[in-house]
Parts: structure tokens; C-alpha cells; sequence
């Protein structure tokens, strides 16, 4: 059963551009230029009822413009969308009913209340009963570990006890779909792993359909069974983690080290660093058989140390943006 | 709880949010409450210099027209300017993100105000009659009726500055940049009611202002409470601002429905 579709799904936008100089300036003030932005461009894709699925891309990729038609926010210039049935735009009212959102960087909280008064309005406006919302609450305090800042007001927190709080607050209503905007985006690397632990748990424990955008492949590793990645407004891959994953086998990062200084020059294929004594060559194995490299490294020399590692999934991805620039 | 119930829940409890917010910032009001009292000072001084001679202005004595710029500026400052916060809401792209929510925007939004404008309308409303029994002398309120009548307008007005304050803020999504719009709003405001009752007005400006949201925002309910016109004339004024109330909050909504398609987010 498909939870979010999205079909031919484009969005521009009409924004104003003001070239430098008072000459310029004054010109635009008469007559302004506009330049149409497309930031996102015929997107289409289909996710599961219970999928995990991570929205990828670079900084303007289109990841957020993408999330936001499909949570209401925005209407698409063309193409359309549907999120459990319903249309985002013409539906949002019903839709909300049924999606959570945290938009890393945008607060659902208000700033000046503690969580436990924002869950309270939250639950309010969500419709749930009082009685169901004073089991809810307690529940979420103690899964997401916050019982120690329910009572301090949001803007004290800091930002890892703030997404803490803003993931549980969208979950208050019991969404059936999570739309999850960078949700680690300005967190350290201890708050990026707490969170990426909580993301995976509620994914495998309440089973809900969880749609993640991000730019940081740690979250998706950890959490998301397929991606989507997006460059310039457009799909550029769609497969699952393991079929994404598989694309490290093409390529292997040998790193060798030995007693006394050898010729590191294989042939066609040159070190990617070297030392009179050590070496890392990428190997890309459709073109380059791995044994025969390997056997070529271990006859050079007396050996020291011999490593051979898989791509890393921030390389893969980053060469999937690079090759369509 | 019943389904409309729930419905109308979540207005009354974003109002008693908006209360407890307002509440957390005991410094504001000081700062507020210190230009209250300034404003009314400075302008008791005036109008007794103004006076000077005379028994009355217009029909009002002094101790009246003292008692009446107290009410006509209570509402304006309960109310407080919202129209900087929403506008910048609306120019940031942030109002985006308050729209994917089940509740109807201008209402809530409206919620919130009147939540923000009981705190702060409760506060002024006591140092208000402070400073009318230092600057003016006795209450010029003879009966339960009268009371009634001018806290209700009170909040009427406080009400209708609010949401005429949201209809001006949203014209962001059309106008880059739009606070000349406030700024003719506020000094038509002060100039059409509130630092003057509209009687000092010539006949032809007052009759001109009687088509305007105006005399609901400062002196209606400055008029009941500093010179009582007499309960059919009360209910008169009441029912001018009550219907300044609705086509205010139907403004509202007729705007944002036009305005959604022009929503936009910075950086998304």
C-alpha cells in the first residue's frame, strides 16, 4: 500500500534579482527583474506504507521545497502529490491529522513555554483527548529521555534536548506518516548518534512510515532502508541501501605498507599517496582484477601492514552528485 | 469529549499559552507599563494646560477627557504590535510552517492575541485606574452596567486592533515591504479617536470617521467609560464595534485565503 507518491511533482519560484551597483539599484527600483527559480523539477517516486525511506542531496537540491508539498506547506507549480490518500494541498487540514513534521532548523515549541506546556497546546490542536494525551505525555518523556527538561523553558534547552523534545512532540498525535527535515542538522556527533538511535527505534518499533531528508549520510546509514537522491531539482537514484551499498564493490581503497623503501608504480595504475615506503590506491575493479593488484602489492616487498576497505557511503553519494554537475 | 469540543479546545488553550508566555516576561511589563504611565502623564499635563479656563471641551471636563485618553490607549497597548512579529513571520517564510497544522490560521493566530491581550489588558487596566485616581480624580463609573459595558468594549477593541494589525501584516505577501501600511494605521489611530474624542473632530471628518474600523479601536470604549451616553447609545457603540469584529476577522481570513498560494520559504 503506497503511503507518499509523488508524480512529475515541480515547484519554481519568481525571485527578484538585483544586479550590484547604485546604477543597477536604481534601475531595479523602476522596473525589477525576476529570474524564475525551478527548485524542484518533475520529482516522482512512490514509498510503502512502513518504509523508511531517506530524501538525499546537496544544499539546494531541492530535498526541503520536496517535503514541504508533500506535508502542505507548499503548493506545487505542477504535478501532483498524495500522502495516505490524501492531496497535501487541497487536504492539509485532514492530512496534518495524520503527519508529523520537525523541520530541524523551525521550532514546533514555543520558545518561551517549557515542552510540557508545548505538548499540552500541541495535543490540543491536534484533537486528542484529554485523558488519551495524559498517557500519551508520560510515554514520550520516558522513550525519549526528557523527564529532566519537561519543566525548563525551550529556549534554555540546548539544541540536542530541543530536537529531543520537538521528534517526541510530533509523534504526540500518533502520526501515521513522519516527515523528518534535517533533523540532525547543527548537532554534535554524541546528540547526532542519541538521535539517530531514537529515529531507528521508532521506526522499527512503531512501524510508521518515516520520510527523512538530509544531507548528512549518517543519518541515513543508521536509520533508512532505501534512498532517494535528488540533484538539482531532480531523482538521480532510487534504490535501496544495499543496492546503494553495492556500488562500493566496483571500488576499493587498498592501503599498504612496507619494511624498506619499493617501486609503488603499478603500471596503469599510480598511488593515490605515497611514501618511500607506503601507499593507498583506489582500485576500481571492473577495470583492474583486486587478486592481481594484490598479488603485484605483496610481491614488492617485505610487508608490514595490507588493508583493503570498501567506499565509504558519503564517497558513493558524493560521486552520484558530482557525476551529473 | 465531544468532536466540537475538541474543535474549539485548541483556540482556548492557545489563548491560556499566549497568557502564560506573556506571563514568563515580567520585565516587559515594566518597561510597557512605565510608558503607559509617561504617555498618560505627559498628556494629563497637556490637557491642563489645555483647560485652562475652561469648563469643558466638547462636553468633557478635564477630569473626563484625563479618564478618557486612559481608555483610549488601554486597548492599543493590551494589544500590544503584533503586526512587527507576523510581518516578519510572513517576509521569513516562517508563517510556512504554522500552516501544516489542523486549525484555522487567522483563528488561532487570534487566539493567541487574545490570550496575550488579556495578560497584558488586565496589567494596564489596574495601573490604568491608578493613574486616573492620581491624574484625574474619582472613576467617572455610576453603575454595574456601565462597568460591564466598558470592559466589555475594552476587549472589543484590543480584539479588533489585533486583527486589523494581522489583515495589514499579511499584505507581506504582496508588498516587500509594507510597514508604511502600519505606520498610516497608527497615526490614524491616534489621530481619529484616541488622543482627542471624536466630538473635537469638525462634523464633516467625524461623519467620514464613523465608515472607518476607527472609533471602535479607541473611543467607543473610552466614550462609556469617561462620559456614559446612556445604556441604548452604549449598545449602539457595542454593536458598531462588535460588527467591526466580524468584518475585521472575515478580512482576515479573505486575505490569507488569497495570500496561500503565495507562500514561499526562504532556503527551502
Amino acid at each position: 500500500m503506497v503511503a507518499i507518491s509523488a508524480a512529475s511533482l515541480s515547484k519554481s519560484f519568481r525571485a527578484k534579482v538585483r544586479p550590484a551597483g547604485l546604477r543597477a539599484s536604481l534601475k531595479s527600483l523602476a522596473r525589477p527583474d525576476y529570474r524564475v527559480v525551478e527548485a524542484v523539477r518533475e520529482v516522482s517516486f512512490e514509498v510503502e506504507v512502513g518504509e523508511v525511506v531517506a530524501f538525499l542531496g546537496p544544499n539546494g537540491a531541492g530535498k526541503s521545497t520536496t517535503i514541504k508539498m508533500l506535508t502542505g506547506i507548499l503548493r506545487p507549480s505542477s504535478g501532483t502529490a498524495s500522502v495516505l490518500g490524501l492531496d497535501p494541498c487541497r487536504q492539509r487540514v485532514a492530512l496534518a491529522r495524520s503527519i508529523g513534521a520537525v523541520f530541524g532548523q523551525r521550532s514546533q515549541l514555543w520558545f518561551h513555554l517549557t515542552p510540557a506546556d508545548g505538548f499540552r497546546l500541541l495535543g490540543a490542536v491536534y484533537e486528542v483527548e484529554p485523558k488519551a494525551l495524559g498517557r500519551k505525555i508520560p510515554e514520550l518523556v520516558e522513550r525519549f529521555g526528557i523527564g529532566a527538561y519537561m519543566d525548563v523553558p525551550l529556549r534554555k534547552l540546548s539544541l540536542g534536548e530541543r530536537i529531543r523534545c520537538e521528534i517526541a512532540a510530533s509523534l504526540i498525535h500518533e502520526p501515521k506518516v513522519l516527515f523528518l527535515d534535517e533533523p540532525t542538522i547543527g548537532l554534535d556527533l554524541v546528540v547526532k548518534r542519541e538521535v539517530r538511535a531514537l529515529l531507528a527505534e521508532l521506526a522499527k518499533r512503531d512501524g510508521a512510515t518515516v520520510f527523512i531528508t538530509s544531507h548528512d549520510v549518517g543519518d541515513i546509514e543508521r536509520v533508512c532502508k532505501r534512498a532517494i537522491i535528488i540533484h538539482h531539482g531532480g531523482v538521480v537514484v532510487d534504490e535501496s541501501m544495499k543496492e546503494l551499498r553495492h556500488r562500493s564493490l566496483s571500488r576499493k581503497y587498498i592501503g599498504v605498507k612496507y619494511a624498506s623503501p619499493v617501486d609503488l608504480d603499478l603500471g596503469e595504475l599510480k598511488p593515490v599517496k605515497r611514501t618511500p615506503t607506503a601507499a593507498s590506491y583506489v582500485v576500481d575493479t571492473r577495470e583492474h582484477r583486486l587478486e592481481e593488484v594484490l598479488r603485484a602489492l605483496v610481491g614488492r616487498g617485505e610487508l608490514e601492514d595490507l588493508t583493503v576497505e570498501d567506499e565509504d557511503l558519503e564517497d558513493i553519494i558524493a560521486r552520484i552528485y558530482e557525476a551529473r554537475p | 469529549m465531544s468532536a466540537p469540543r475538541l474543535k474549539l479546545r485548541k483556540y482556548a488553550v492557545a489563548a491560556i499559552a499566549a497568557v502564560q508566555e506573556r506571563l514568563a516576561y515580567r520585565g516587559s511589563f515594566l518597561g510597557e507599563g512605565l510608558t503607559y504611565a509617561l504617555w498618560v502623564f505627559v498628556f494629563s499635563r497637556i490637557w491642563r494646560a489645555a483647560y485652562a479656563g475652561r469648563a469643558e471641551l466638547a462636553g468633557y471636563g478635564l477630569s473626563q477627557m484625563v479618564w478618557y485618553f486612559i481608555a483610549a490607549e488601554l486597548p492599543s497597548f493590551a494589544a500590544g504590535r503584533p503586526f512587527w512579529s507576523l510581518s516578519d513571520d510572513m517576509k521569513s517564510g516562517q508563517v510556512a510552517y504554522l500552516v501544516s497544522r489542523p486549525y484555522d490560521f487567522v483563528a488561532y493566530n487570534f487566539s493567541q492575541g487574545a490570550g496575550q491581550a488579556l495578560a497584558s489588558g488586565l496589567a494596564y487596566l489596574a495601573e490604568g485606574i491608578l493613574l486616573g485616581l492620581a491624574f484625574a480624580g474619582p472613576l467617572p463609573v455610576s453603575s454595574v452596567l456601565q462597568a460591564a459595558a466598558a470592559l466589555a468594549s475594552l476587549a472589543l477593541a484590543a480584539s479588533i486592533q489585533y486583527l486589523l494589525q494581522l489583515a495589514i501584516a499579511m499584505t507581506a505577501f504582496w508588498a516587500e515591504e509594507n510597514s508604511a501600511f502600519y505606520w498610516i494605521f497608527s497615526k490614524l489611530a491616534l489621530v481619529l479617536g484616541t488622543l482627542m474624542p471624536l466630538e473635537m473632530l469638525s462634523e464633516t471628518a467625524q461623519r467620514v470617521t464613523w465608515w472607518t474600523p476607527f472609533p471602535a479601536l479607541a473611543y467607543v470604549p473610552a466614550r462609556i467609560l469617561a462620559a456614559w451616553p446612556g445604556a441604548p447609545a452604549a449598545a449602539r457603540l457595542l454593536g458598531f464595534q462588535l460588527a467591526w469584529l466580524a468584518l475585521s476577522f472575515l478580512a482576515c481570513e479573505a486575505i490569507y485565503a488569497a495570500a496561500r498560494s503565495r507562500f514561499a520559504v526562504n532556503g527551502g
